[in-house]
């Protein structure tokens, strides 16, 4: 009860927060009498808030009831009312939670990352021409056209990035868009069928078996009626509704039927429907409460936008105190104040790599595609890497681990225990079937039984066609159907001539048939039930086909095999039958259910059946893997702990050798408060356990037991236990399908709904849909995440590697003041043009090793830019490539004439418009424009080798530890693809682009293309003698300072 | 200096980055859209198989490319395309390869004062002093007794060609300062400054290798760019031929040409108009010489203005 304050404090919490944006909105609108009537509006919500929470409609009268809510029973309210209803009160659905507007994720992807750099420097560059412009109105347009560049780049990155992310949030909208629900509705005294969104406070709604419950409804009379409140309180059992009020709280009591529940029958007599009155509706029922619950939890940032802000930091803080330390410099060496923004600028450019994060959003998506193939649809784009990081996985058993079907397990009969496939389509059935045994109790199966196969599915296979009917009859019927064939047929040639249905008081199920022999004039009574119940009403038992005395030890055999299946969670029915004497019951004998004209005793006992919801076959592979991959594995369910534990031992998540403390207790003959609990791997905790646990508790089981089951938990202690995982460091997946199960979806790192069990609600909390709710698609999620981390580092070591190639140019300039070898526009077309594609071409790279065989990284320790990838990049190879292309940059002015030693501090003479017979090393003379022109041939030439050393660059990416002989030059075409397009883009750029003066670019000659080769093969052979050295000595230091 | 240099040259890269002063042009000067006749000369006249190799290669590619564009030849379109593609690779009448051409001249004037304006005043000796410590200072190297020492007086009319090593010193033909009369400095120690009648002295830009047309030496004529014609009433140019004589050319290098001495052409403007900016436009004229390019207006011409106050 404590934690259910503890939860409903929080919902009052959060609708204060909507309460007061909303208020602010009014202010804003401000508009006299809509205002006022908004207001007001406001108040009554509030105030229908706090009455839900001492809801009291399910202890009043239907007098009471119909005065409170202005309606009459059996008329309904009029169309007029309900109208002014639903205009006071909106209509009856769950507001979607509030996305972000787009024009603030617009904004945000304007001037996140980088951008804010980027607009630095136009702005920058602006304020350099307003300063040249004011001194000098002839001063040229070239700092204009640069600010606008950058502008551009960013506008572009930023539109493309926004482009992307909304690409893939539209998938899940076009998902989200389900048919809509019908309610039967009384109105004006008349049966209406009405979209079940227009339903008001009040209405009175009949529901049929099968429906979806379409508000909160306060039952008015209804028999045999069960819902399914599993999405509610997690209760995977039916449950049974009614009209009496049974419990003080609203949750527990029988006479209310929760929104977006399914009833899942309603006996036949005397009406097939449950009629009840709406008592809330939309965002005020107990299921918009929980889900405006997860509106609360606050959305947290996902492992890889961490990682990337940190990437961010290191970048912009790289370039701004390079920036800032040479704009000191070239202030300090005298250099013009204008002169050493536009050095700023040049640094700035040089160091942030614009295409990047367009690149990385690019990959993402790629991966997000990839994994919607396989069933894993990825909502937010990010969540893509989120669970190849996870280490904790926080499962729902139903649905998720299990197949969410009854199914048949084991039979007994003959003293022996049979196993039944329980695999997905039943096929495999081995166990012995010749006995006798086995006829009359296949004959019970299918005649003791309510349910049927919905007509129209002849195509359908057997294990898919939809039944109506009970879990446990439909687990029977298809058992029967596969085992015997046509059941319909064996019930029309066994004519059913009465019946008394399942209750919860006799528990049983009886019904009386003729036989399909014409001679044999018995009637046969056919009974199933509790198998406690069904032996008390027998006196014989069938072994082998015949009829034996109940003895002593034949009783011990049925409670054995009853407390073995029992124990492992199954849920077993026993069965029996009797043939009615001919001369008692003679064959117009007339039945009377009421009256039990006919035996219920001394039945002889056939055998037993056990049920249960079965693991999904590939799901023990899938814990195994994720074991193996170093993910813990929690089970929370509202479950049986029974059934729970059993099911974990079938998957793996309880392993075959591990114990719980219970069993240490079982097997030692202790006390369970004198076991060690850190001898037991495995725990199986249930939820009132874990609510007299303090968080520090919570802690200590969590970090001691690497094997946890949680049983019978509610919503709430599903967050209670993600919040417990998070505290302890880990990257937490919860799966989840309810809509009790959306505040832990949103609070995981990575919430993964059902697609096809999930509810709306669960979908749109996370981050992640299951299309085919399967547990092993998230190990493709897994393997996909990590993968993505492993090729994302590969993508940021090879974008940064270019960029010291990018920045010395500048420092030299500056320092040495030679004429400048790249240009700041020439830079932008490496940043987003040669150097785009090979980028993205990693994110194809497979993986070198098998990644699921190591441990998920740490969220603190493993950064995406750890020291080693940013040192080795801008250090090791970075300084090599920007070595290759000064020497290309070298080769290109001596061969013009000046030698290194000549353009060393050039730069004045090189820059002043005025000196046109400039002597290079060969007594040659230059003009100003000749000089510019030899300097964009300069830029040309360096753009190039650094294009030739980028493709080196990107060969040697393509691993981290292994050889490239080893990954294979080859198998990853999409590299070639890129190689071919920097290729590509340089020679247009070069040859296609070269005569359009504003670009810097020149016809280069031939023979610069090949100046770098070499210093390519060199960077080359470098990383493969690093990478040797880390095989060779791994756990050397070596190993851990070059290996990224 | 000059064998350091030169020792610094040759091995210091392996064969094929020696820096081939020759065919500096492409890059240098790529940019015109005419073309000179004189790149089949150059390759006898300096030896670089190099560049012989280079265009044979080129003409390979043409080849090549035509026979492609035959086999398009239904195609109308698509055949003036490859011929407007072709004639970029290769342009028989042009002689240019990927649009570049030869080289032209660049020229350049003195005294240098960080701009083309000319601002004096003639009673104001300090407005103009700067222009004769300039032009002084420029023609140390071009005085008589020095060219006389150092040089040799070579015949008139024809090229100075030194055939023979590559790494030989080559001997340098004299221009003696005295050939500029007036503008001497030596009569007129200030240049006609304080008379209102500045010299100016125009030189071309030095290219490694590179000929004027045979026999038609480039000859210099100036006149007001834009506005009035008779801003410039007279100009008289020493040496009298307005021209730069064949026998300094060509120019081998700094490193084996050493005491190489430019040509120049004085230019006296004897008669300008007064107290206001007079836009001057000289430019080289000859058969083969292109003095309109936009980008650089160093081609074959130079402007600059003169205001002369009094």
């Amino acid at each position: 009860m404590d934690r259910k304050r503890e939860i409903y404090s929080v919902e009052l919490s959060g609708t204060k927060d909507i309460e007061k944006t909303d208020k602010e909105d009014g202010k804003e609108k401000s508009r006299g009498l809509k205002n006022k009537c908004l207001e007001r509006k406001k108040n009554h919500q509030k105030e229908e808030l706090k009455k839900e929470l001492d809801l009291d409609d399910h202890k009043l009268s239907k007098e009471e009831l119909e005065a409170k809510y202005g309606t009459n029973i059996i008329t309904g309210l009029s169309s007029a009312q309900a109208a002014e209803l639903l205009a006071q009160h909106g209509p009856n659905s769950l507001t979607p939670p509030k996305g972000t507007p787009e024009i603030i994720k617009f904004l945000k992807q304007m001037i996140g990352g980088f951008s804010i750099l980027l607009w630095i420097g136009a702005i920058l560059c602006w304020i350099a021409y307003g300063i040249q412009y004011s001194n000098d109105h002839s001063s040229s347009l070239d700092n204009v056209y640069l600010g606008c560049v950058l502008a551009l780049v960013v506008i572009l990155t930023g539109v493309f990035a926004y482009y992307q992310e909304a690409k893939s949030t539209n998938i899940m909208s076009s998902f989200q868009k389900m048919i809509p629900q019908q309610a039967l509705v009384i109105r004006d005294s008349e049966k209406k069928t009405i979209p079940a969104d227009q339903l008001v406070v009040g209405d009175i709604v009949e529901i049929k078996g099968g429906d979806r419950v379409p508000a909160d409804v306060r039952l008015l009379s209804t028999q045999g009626c069960k819902v399914d409140n599993s999405s509610v309180t997690g209760e995977s059992e039916p449950q049974a509704r009614s009209c009496e009020f049974t419990h003080e709280s609203p949750l527990e009591t029988k006479n209310i039927a929760f929104f977006s529940t399914t009833c899942l029958e309603v006996s036949a007599p005397p009406v097939g429907t449950a009629t009840g009155m709406v008592i809330s509706t939309g965002d005020r029922t107990i299921i918009g409460q929980i889900a405006s619950l997860a509106s609360g939890v606050k959305d947290s940032k996902t492992p890889i936008a961490i990682e990337i802000e940190h990437f961010v930091h290191i970048v912009a803080g790289v370039a701004v105190s390079v920036g800032i330390i040479f704009f000191i410099i070239a202030v300090s060496m005298k250099y013009h104040v204008l002169d050493s923004i536009i050095f700023l600028i040049g640094i700035i450019v040089a160091n942030v790599p614009e295409g990047l994060l367009a690149t990385v959003t690019v990959t993402l998506s790629l991966t997000a595609k990839r994994m919607a193939k396989k069933n894993c649809l990825v909502k937010n784009l990010e969540a893509v890497e989120t669970l190849g990081s996870t280490s904790i996985i926080c499962s729902d058993k139903t649905g998720t681990l299990t197949q969410n079907r009854m199914t048949v397990a084991h039979l007994w009969f003959d003293h022996q225990i049979f196993v039944a496939d329980t695999s997905e389509n039943h096929s495999n059935q081995v166990f012995d079937q010749s006995s006798a045994t086995w006829a009359s109790l296949s004959k019970i199966i299918t005649l003791c039984n309510r349910a049927e196969f919905r007509p129209g599915q002849e195509s359908v296979p057997i294990m898919k066609k939809t039944v109506v009917g009970d879990a446990s009859e439909t687990a029977l019927l298809k058992f029967s159907e596969v085992m015997l064939g046509n059941v319909m047929d064996i019930r029309k040639r066994n004519r059913k001539v009465a019946e008394i249905p399942f209750n919860s008081t006799n528990k049983f199920q009886l019904s009386i048939h003729e036989t399909e022999d014409p001679d044999d004039k018995r009637f046969l009574v056919v009974m199933k039930g509790a198998p406690e119940r069904i032996l008390e009403k027998c006196s014989t038992i069938m072994v082998n086909g015949q009829e034996q005395p109940l003895d002593r030890s034949t009783a011990e055999a049925f409670h054995t095999a009853y407390m073995e299946l029992g124990g492992i969670g199954e849920r077993v029915l026993g069965f029996c039958h009797l043939y009615l004497p001919t001369d008692e019951f003679p064959e117009t004998y007339s039945f009377d259910v009421d009256t039990m004209n006919f035996p219920t005793s001394n039945f002889c006992f056939v055998g037993l059946l056990s049920m249960i919801d079965p693991p999904r076959s590939t799901v023990p592979d899938a814990v195994t893997k994720c074991r193996s991959a170093g993910i813990k594995v929690i089970m929370v369910t509202g479950d049986h702990p029974i059934t729970a534990k059993a099911i974990a031992k079938s998957v793996g998540i309880i392993s075959a050798n591990s114990e719980t403390v219970e069993d240490i207790a079982k097997r030692l003959n202790l006390p369970v408060e004198q076991v060690n609990k850190q001898d037991a791997k495995a725990a199986v905790v249930t939820g009132m356990e874990l609510k007299d646990m303090s968080p520090e508790q919570l802690d200590e089981l969590l970090a001691n037991h690497s094997e946890i089951v949680f049983a019978r938990t509610s919503p709430q202690q599903k967050l209670i236990i993600v919040e417990g995982c998070q505290r302890q460091d880990a990257v937490v997946a919860v799966t989840g399908d309810g809509v009790n199960d959306s505040p832990a979806l949103k609070k995981a790192d990575i919430g993964i709904a059902m697609g096809i069990a999930g509810s709306d609600a669960a979908k749109n909390a996370a981050d992640m849909v299951l299309l085919d709710d399967n547990f092993a698609s998230i190990v493709t999620g897994v393997e996909e995440g990590r993968l993505i981390f492993d090729n994302l580092k590969k993508t940021i070591a090879y974008t940064l590697t270019k960029n010291i190639a990018e920045l010395c140019p500048f420092l030299i300039y500056i320092i040495a003041g030679l004429p400048l070898p790249i240009g700041t526009v020439t830079i932008l077309f490496i940043d987003l043009g040669t150097d785009i594609i090979p980028s993205i071409a990693l994110a194809y790279e497979k993986a070198e090793s098998d990644i699921m065989n190591r441990k998920p990284r740490h969220k603190k320790k493993d950064r995406l830019v750890n020291p080693p990838l940013a040192l080795y990049s801008y250090l090791h190879i970075g300084l090599m490539q920007a070595l290759g292309a000064f020497v290309t940059y070298f080769t290109v002015y001596a061969q013009q004439g000046f030698l290194p030693t000549t353009i060393l501090h050039l730069r004045l003479e090189w820059e002043n418009d005025n000196v046109n017979d400039l002597e290079d090393s060969y007594g040659q003379e230059w003009t100003r424009y000749q000089r510019k022109y030899l300097e964009w041939t300069g830029y040309t030439a360096f753009f190039v080798s650094i294009m030739i050393q980028q493709i080196a660059d990107l060969i040697i990416r393509k691993t981290r530890r292994n050889s490239i002989c080893q990954q294979g030059l080859f198998r990853n075409k999409i590299v070639w693809v890129g190689i071919a397009s920097q290729i590509i883009i340089a020679l247009i750029l070069s040859y296609g682009l070269g005569s359009i003066q504003a670009l810097n670019f020149t016809m280069l000659r031939p023979q610069y293309w090949f100046v770098a080769v070499p210093h390519a093969v060199l960077i080359w052979v470098y990383d493969e003698v690093r990478k040797l050295f880390i095989r060779l000595f791994p756990g050397s230091w070596w190993d851990k300072n070059m290996y990224y | 200096m000059r064998r350091q240099l030169r020792s610094r040259r040759a091995p210091a890269l392996p064969y094929g980055y020696r820096y081939r002063l020759d065919d500096q042009d492409e890059v240098n000067q790529n940019y015109l859209a005419d073309e000179e006749e004189e790149a089949e000369e150059e390759a006898r006249v300096m030896v670089v198989p190099d560049l012989e190799e280079e265009e044979e290669e080129e003409k390979g590619e043409e080849e090549k490319e035509e026979e492609d564009s035959h086999s398009q030849e239904t195609d109308s379109a698509w055949w003036r395309k490859l011929q407007i593609v072709n004639e970029y690779l290769w342009d028989p009448e042009k002689r240019t390869s990927l649009a570049r051409t030869g080289q032209s001249w660049r020229v350049m004037i003195r005294p240098f004062a960080h701009s083309l304006n000319f601002n004096f005043n003639v009673s104001e000796p300090d407005t103009w002093q700067h222009y004769v410590i300039s032009l002084n200072g420029f023609l140390q190297g071009y005085n008589d007794s020095l060219q006389e020492e150092m040089n040799v007086d070579c015949p008139p009319g024809q090229y100075f060609i030194q055939d023979g090593d590559e790494e030989e010193d080559k001997k340098a033909c004299q221009f003696k300062r005295s050939f500029l009369k007036n503008c001497s400095g030596l009569e007129d120690p200030t240049f006609g400054y304080s008379t209102g009648q500045p010299c100016i002295l125009l030189k071309m830009n030095r290219i490694v290798g590179f000929r004027p047309e045979r026999g038609d030496p480039v000859k210099v004529s100036c006149k007001v760019q834009r506005g009035d014609e008779n801003d410039i009433r007279s100009i008289s140019y020493y040496p009298e031929s307005a021209s730069f004589d064949l026998r300094y050319y060509p120019y081998y290098g700094k490193l084996t040409h050493v005491n190489y001495t430019s040509p120049l052409v004085a230019m006296h403007f004897t008669d300008v108009v007064k107290n206001q900016a007079v836009p001057v436009q000289c430019q080289l004229k000859g058969k083969g010489i292109i003095n309109d390019v936009i980008n650089d207006r160093f081609v074959g011409r130079v402007i600059f203005t003169l205001n002369i106050e009094t």
